[in-house]
């Protein structure tokens, strides 16, 4: 009762024609950076931060939230129709995103995208109003042991990743993960790799290997076999640009896994929107009945990662509004705008501005509702880029990636280093090396190590740390089945092949 | 050629103005870059973006300021970048702890404070040790006597280990006589994190950090490391006061020019931020944030700026931490 009464006066609050305006110009500018490459939300936010401060804090941070959930909404774009991961998270809609667009079938992915982003992300809000203090408390029980157990998942994911041979996956792995130990070394101040450049002290930035390797991987390897003309079709006819009927019954189960994944994944303050895309992605591809499909265009590829994306927004704003403690570096923003206002961000601040936090996740639900309204109309548009013949297209694409990573740090460093992963993208599609599993291990390598040192310096080298603890156990038991399917099914094969031959 | 000429001539004009009216001080004359060595969000960038939200409140400074991230490698590439804009008048950076600990210990940076123009030191972070609430140490001894009885298991969790929470660590591990483990982790998120679902038994932190957990009863905090005891903590006894002689280990917030700044260009910048100094909208924002006001210019921060130095080396050294400078 007492959540519905606050429900009811956050929606009175969010309803206010000024707030109303906060949160559609946030949304408005997320939408917008979210397409932009390089630019992410949490610089942005930065961006409009003095003004915020000008604002009262339920307004701006109604605009500041709006931003954050919108640019998530917005990141789809590039990576369905250019194969340009707009952030890190867009990664792995890529995979079938783009697929779809050259089949075609670019209006569907993108509505897909928007409509799952608007479904997860509504879920979200509804988790985080429903369950956010019991949840705080249970991912405070994730300590680095725990940690180490869902990267292990996260990256027994590999098989679900793997084309035609494991091998060839499991090779691009452990090249991301060697990238993912570049740069000074936490724990010892070491530096590794960095052949004293002091632009790789920080290590390689995702976002460059992710649009090296597959925006500009896929222009050489395009420009390399075909000469000019049309490169893809789009078809006439705005019934041909959206999603259909069987594409939505076909993500159902996606919309629900996304919305589930990408908020307890959020919650966690050491985890990250691009995890819960892998794991949402690798989930939805174990439990289809046509896993083979994946990586081909399924739309259910393009719903879960985008839906665990936009879910994982409610989820991190969790230990932000019950604890105090930042997730990521857009809600390390968030906290500072709070305590310029005079918030006090912590374990009482719900209970302190009850105003506050009813009007925002109110606000939340009216900006999902107009994120919809604003990306639904936009999918037709946008899905006309593609008919540019390829000798625009391929310049457009090779343009948006570079300027998309410059804005980054402004660095023309990277420039040169994503021409360098363009050229290994480049080859491995050559040689039939899928490009996911390198970025995989690219995003976890690096927490997993952290997490498993960690770990063994708790228990001062004790490796049973590891699985000893019952939720570090359970995590590692499911990872053990997810790497024993494949090799079940492998098996499987030989003895029917055993027992055909007897016959 | 045609635009260096120009250049040469502009500055003959300005120089030939500045000589016959004297009065005429340095004001921009365009938007002013405030360099930040960290990314938007980091406690930087906000220090930055917080310290121009105050100036523009004051409205003291005639043109638009513009916070830029110059990310990468703990501060040295903002400090290169620094270097390279010698005598530039419309650049400003932030600079923190880290800009005299890192060249001392990374071969790579090759610029040190010596080489830049320090403007005004502004606030500096205060610490404090702290544990669970429900933790059986309620003050320094108890936590170092547990530290005896089993060496090695108590753990602290905190940063980098050239970090303030590590140096700290080492000098506090030396008066007590005790060891525990320091477990790094990449946020500060983390840290706390950790220490709230009881990972790690201490965090050295500042108490900004905390105030909250304080206030809702889920962190206690044991000692506070500064010479004089905090006023949001001013309950809790300073480590000195609990009979360890433990040296303050300063972190400090500022602003910092590039080499060769012009002298009446860091006079005007001297003159703006010791007038926010004095404003009420800053006074308010440094107790919000729980810093200590720092407020020190010209002489006495040069010699702030030697000392700190020396002060850092002999830390870092006593920590075990090795030094290329």
């Amino acid at each position: 009762m007492e959540m519905l009464s606050g429900l009811a006066h956050g929606f009175a609050i969010a309803l206010e024609p000024m707030n109303l305006l906060w949160c559609f110009v946030g949304v408005f500018f997320g939408t917008i950076v979210g397409i932009l490459p390089g630019l992410g939300p949490s610089a942005t936010v930065a961006l409009l931060l003095p003004m915020a401060m000008q604002m009262n804090p339920t307004g701006g941070l109604i605009m500041l939230a709006g931003i954050y959930y919108g640019a998530k909404y917005g990141g789809s774009t590039t990576a369905i129709l250019l194969n340009v991961p707009g952030e890190s998270a867009s990664v792995v809609t890529c995979l079938d995103g783009f697929e779809m667009a050259r089949k075609g079938r670019a209006g569907p992915a993108l509505g897909i995208a928007a409509i799952s982003s608007f479904v997860a992300g509504s879920v979200g809000v509804v988790l985080l109003m429903l369950v956010a203090p019991p949840i705080a408390e249970f991912a405070l029980r994730f300590g680095p042991p725990e940690y180490f157990a869902l990267m292990a998942m996260g990256l027994s994911m590999v098989v679900l990743l793997a084309g035609k041979s494991m091998i060839k996956a499991l090779l691009s792995m452990l090249v991301g993960l060697w990238l993912a130990t570049i740069g000074i070394d936490l724990f010892t101040d070491g530096a590794r790799f960095t052949f004293e450049q002091i632009e790789l002290m920080d290590g390689v930035n995702f976002v460059i290997v992710a649009i090296g390797t597959f925006a500009i991987g896929e222009v050489l390897a395009n420009m390399s076999v075909q000469s000019s003309g049309q490169t893809f079709t789009v078809p006439k006819g705005l019934r041909n640009l959206m999603p259909n009927w069987q594409d939505l019954k076909d993500c159902r189960f996606a919309f629900l896994n996304g919305s589930i994944v990408g908020f307890f994944v959020g919650v966690l303050p050491g985890a990250g929107s691009t995890i819960a895309s892998f794991v949402s992605y690798g989930l939805e591809k174990a439990v289809s009945r046509h896993p083979e499909k994946f990586g081909t265009g399924v739309v259910e590829g393009v719903a879960a990662p985008e839906g665990a994306n936009n879910s994982e927004t409610g989820g991190s704003l969790v230990p932000l509004l019950t604890l105090g403690i930042p997730g990521s570096a857009t809600t390390a923003i968030l906290l500072a705008a709070f305590i310029l206002w005079g918030l006090k961000p912590g374990p009482l601040l719900i209970q302190d501005n009850p105003e506050m936090f009813w009007g925002l996740v109110a606000s939340m639900y009216i900006g999902n509702v107009i994120l919809l309204i604003l990306n639904l109309p936009l999918v037709p548009v946008l899905a006309q880029i593609l008919r540019l013949p390829g000798y625009v297209l391929y310049p457009v694409i090779l343009g948006v990636s570079i300027v998309g990573v410059y804005s980054v740090d402004q660095r023309l460093f990277d420039v040169w280093l994503v021409g360098g992963f363009g050229l290994l993208g480049f080859l491995m599609r050559r040689l039939d090396y899928p490009a996911a599993p390198l970025l995989l291990g690219l995003v976890l390598g690096d927490l997993m190590e952290n997490a498993m040192r960690q770990s063994l310096m708790m228990s001062n080298g004790d490796i049973s740390i590891l699985y000893s603890r019952p939720l570090a156990a359970t995590m590692l038991l499911l990872t053990a089945v997810l790497l024993a399917g494949p090799l079940f099914r492998q098996v499987n094969s030989w003895r029917l092949k055993a027992s055909e031959q007897e016959v | 050629m045609k635009c260096k000429s120009a250049v040469t001539l502009g500055a003959v004009l300005i120089t030939a103005c500045a000589a016959t009216i004297p009065a005429q001080a340095f004001t921009p004359e365009r938007a002013v870059e405030v360099m930040v060595h960290s990314g938007p969000g980091a406690g930087n960038d906000i220090f930055a973006r917080g310290v121009v939200g105050v100036l523009d409140k004051l409205k003291i400074v005639p043109q638009n300021m513009q916070v830029v991230n110059k990310t990468g490698g703990g501060g040295l590439v903002a400090m290169s970048y620094l270097s390279e804009k010698k005598a530039d008048t419309h650049l400003i950076a932030v600079f923190t702890s880290v800009w005299w600990v890192n060249p001392m210990i990374r071969k790579e940076g090759k610029v040190t404070m010596r080489d830049l123009t320090p403007i005004a030191r502004l606030v500096l972070e205060p610490s404090v040790m702290a544990v669970r609430a429900d933790s059986p140490y309620k003050n320094a001894k108890e936590f170092f006597a547990a530290a005896k009885k089993n060496p090695g298991k108590l753990k602290q969790s905190g940063g980098s280990i050239s970090g303030r929470d590590n140096t700290t660590r080492a000098l506090l591990q030396k008066a007590a006589g005790a060891e525990w483990q320091f477990i790094s982790m990449k946020s500060g998120g983390e840290r706390i994190a950790a220490l709230l679902g009881g990972h790690v038994d201490m965090m050295i932190m500042e108490p900004s950090e905390a105030l909250e957990q304080i206030r809702a009863g889920k962190v206690r905090v044991i000692a506070t490391l500064m010479e004089k005891r905090l006023s949001s903590v001013p309950d809790v006894p300073t480590i000195k006061e609990q009979g360890y002689n433990v040296p303050e280990v300063p972190q400090a917030r500022g602003f910092v020019g590039p080499p060769a700044m012009p002298a009446d260009v860091k006079t005007y910048w001297e003159g703006i931020f010791g007038k926010m100094h004095k404003s009420k909208e800053w006074q308010d924002y440094v107790k919000m944030n729980h810093y200590e006001d720092g407020f020190l210019t010209g002489a006495g921060l040069r010699k702030f700026s030697e000392e700190y130095e020396q002060t850092m080396r002999g830390i870092l050294k006593d920590a075990g931490i090795k030094l290329v400078r």
